[in-house]
């Protein structure tokens, strides 16, 4: 069954026909993992919407409760809580303006043009700052689509009262406040309109008929893009893109043609391929992991990262490298095991249609998506699948291809020390494990968003809910961090304590998976049973609940000793210890004072 | 540029309404309206004007969209248009 849905994934990326995506939602059968409730406010009729987000949802194994908010009452459901919105709990708030309403208020206004734009734009804000004030729930704003009448003519940008130059200015402004706001995510519908093109984006009859946001066939490609932020915002985001070298990397075989015989330029033939190396190059930048798999000689597959000219990526790009005759799914697990990301958080990228479907039999998680018979189309059609959707992006992103690159080193140390304990000690760890402070919320955030694996309850907090944590005296939300003698791995884990009667509550704990196996979440255990005994605590509590992706702590608690107080049906289960029995763990990790790094900064 | 015999063009519109409203076993009469067909509602309304369009290559005022009264007018309008294009 699961499999069936992850056989298509790629596939039903492009599938966003209007009418059968309406018909599969009178059918959809409850196989979904997650649940989830999103509200919809607009100015527009959102009706269309809901059975289109709810099919799309679908295909991403979450099973959304839609709201549909009273037309044209986005302040109202926001302000006025006799309205349903937070009745419904929402976990997401989109809002969606249509620039046919904006042109109509516009349009009643006297010439103030600069007055119109400010009201307008602190109005979105607040509605923002007052559903978050009053839920915990993410807010998804839409932008503008620009307008196409154009009463200036080409002048219009160079006039600030016409209306193309209001609705850029508008988009400016909510894009400014969004990047001040780390749980106000912009949905950019102007980017899907101008892809498909305003002529075709609009059709005047129906919004004057019965207030359509748009023509019918473009209503899913919003849909769609709301289900993609969410997805995001929900952790499922791509980590690693693992390519294939000949006729995907460069145009030619390697290994027959050689080195002058590939294809790989500037100009003609061999451009596509440069092009496809620019853009890989660009995700590296933002944070996506590179590896290679390839059928190849590994001296072969490393000659033109040492000697070709016009190759954009290096050698020292690719986190992992492999090149040998074994399958590509084989490879690929291999990959996977490395990195220590899931399945699904990586896309293949082959020219081969009899491997990409081998790995899409073999390892129905990983995104493979179609590649065109002309590799110029290669980028186009890559990128149209919007796969590298993200809710967050930090200065960790930028650094974690480095990261990841010092573990396979680090992987490699290992071997050439006799006893795990010498190793460790050769890493000369050093640890800090503070409470929750602003500076490092937006990390914090990002962390719980995407940990699935070394996630014991995997409860999503938002960025406002851990700033609730932040000043809660009741609890104690703490950040790790790590560095050892080949880089600094930043903020690699959070842990949420609750004072709770006589004990001490574990309430959230969650880790980055590349700091596994060398101490660290001992480290946290001597830490949070050494805070008990101080706060006088007899015990120390902890909730395991289990998902499709943390199999890895399934027995966390067991191995440290906590007996197990209760379980439901659900996988849920209540694990106790008392402080006078813990026993601490020998680590090999020495303590950064938190208090002294930032007096020091 | 095409030319159909009304029992062609009723039967075409068969098609696109069992379709849209997922009525399988919908019959179209001259007479049949809206309010006699649960599924047929003001937001499906919309979908079947936009797939009889798509099929036939017409395109309807927004005037003709909202004073349809019944199957028969349909029928006529598309008639009409399809002469016209002609």
């Amino acid at each position: 069954m699961s499999r069936e849905v992850n056989t298509d994934r790629a596939r039903q990326l492009r599938d966003l026909d209007y009418g059968s995506l309406l018909k599969a939602s009178k059918r959809l059968e409850s196989a979904t993992t997650q649940k989830l409730n999103l509200a919809l406010l607009s100015d527009a009729a959102a009706q269309r919407f809901v059975p289109l987000l709810r099919t799309l949802f679908h295909r991403s194994t979450v099973h959304a409760e839609v709201y549909e908010g009273a037309f044209d009452a986005i302040e109202l459901e926001a302000c006025d809580p006799s309205f349903g919105l937070y009745r419904f709990q929402p976990n997401a708030v989109v809002i969606l303006n249509s620039v046919q309403a904006l042109r109509a208020n516009f349009a009643r206004r006297p010439r103030d043009a600069a007055a119109f734009v400010d009201e307008t734009a602190t109005k979105i804000v607040r509605i923002w700052d007052t559903i978050q004030s009053r839920s915990s729930a993410i807010v998804i704003q839409s932008n503008f689509v620009l307008p196409y009448e154009r009463c200036f003519g080409n002048f219009d940008q160079k006039v600030p009262q016409s209306f193309y130059s209001v609705v850029l200015a508008l988009n400016s402004r909510i894009a400014d406040a969004a990047r001040e706001r780390g749980s106000v995510l912009i949905n950019d519908v102007e980017s899907i309109a101008s892809w498909v093109g305003r002529s075709r984006w609009f059709d005047d009859r129906f919004w004057d008929s019965a207030k359509l946001f748009c023509s019918t066939e473009n209503l899913p490609l919003i849909a769609n893009n709301i289900v993609d932020i969410v997805m995001a915002s929900l952790g499922r985001v791509i980590k690693c893109i693992i390519v294939d070298l000949d006729n995907t990397l460069w145009g030619g075989v390697i290994g027959d043609d050689g080195l002058d015989g590939i294809l790989l330029n500037q100009h003609g033939d061999g451009e596509a391929f440069y092009r496809l190396q620019c853009y890989l190059r660009e995700l590296l930048k933002r944070g996506i992991l590179l590896a290679v798999c390839s059928r190849n000689e590994m001296e072969n597959a490393l000659l033109p990262f040492e000697k070709h000219p016009d190759m954009v990526l290096r050698r020292e790009d690719f986190t992992v490298f492999v090149a040998n005759w074994n399958d590509k799914a084989e490879n690929i697990r291999l990959i996977q095991r490395t990195l220590n990301i899931g399945f699904d958080s990586m896309v293949f990228l082959d020219d081969n249609p009899f491997e990409r479907n081998l790995v899409r039999d073999l390892l129905p998680a990983v995104v493979v998506p179609e590649l065109p018979e002309d590799p110029a189309d290669y980028v186009r059609a890559i990128s149209e699948l919007n796969l590298f959707e993200t809710a967050s992006f930090s200065a960790e992103d930028l650094k974690r291809s480095e990261l990841y690159g010092k573990e396979a080193e680090r992987k490699e140390a290992e071997a050439a020390y006799a006893s795990i304990d010498d190793f460790l000690q050769s890493l000369e760890m050093r640890i800090t494990v503070a409470r929750f402070d602003s500076f490092h919320l937006p990390r914090i955030v990002q962390l719980i968003q995407r940990s699935n694996q070394f996630n014991l309850t995997t409860r999503r907090l938002s960025e406002v809910e851990c700033a609730t944590l932040k000043d809660d005296e009741r609890w104690v939300p703490l950040y790790v961090k790590l560095e050892d003698r080949l880089g600094d791995h930043g903020l690699i884990s959070v842990v949420t304590l609750q004072t709770n009667g006589s004990s001490l509550a574990i309430r959230d704990w969650l880790m980055s998976c590349r700091v596994l196996a060398r101490g660290v979440e001992q480290y946290i255990m001597n830490n949070v049973f050494e805070r008990a005994r101080q706060l006088g605590l007899t015990h120390v509590s902890g909730e395991f609940v289990a998902t499709a992706k943390n199999a890895i702590v399934k027995d966390f608690f067991a191995g440290f000793g906590f007996e197990k107080v209760g379980q439901d049906e659900n996988g849920r289960s209540r694990w106790s210890l008392e402080v006078s029995e813990y026993r601490p763990f020998r680590v090999f990790i020495r303590t950064v004072e938190a208090e002294k790094v930032v007096a020091s900064s | 540029m095409e030319s159909l015999s009304t029992a062609q063009i009723v039967n075409r519109l068969t098609g696109i309404f069992r379709e849209v409203l997922d009525e399988d076993s919908l019959v179209l009469r001259d007479d049949l309206t809206a309010d006699q067909v649960e599924s047929w509602d003001s937001l499906n309304h919309i979908d079947l004007i936009v797939a009889v369009e798509r099929n036939f290559k017409i395109r309807f005022t927004t005037a003709e969209i909202t004073s349809l009264k019944n199957v028969g007018e349909l029928v006529n309008l598309v008639q009409r248009k399809l002469v016209t294009v002609v």
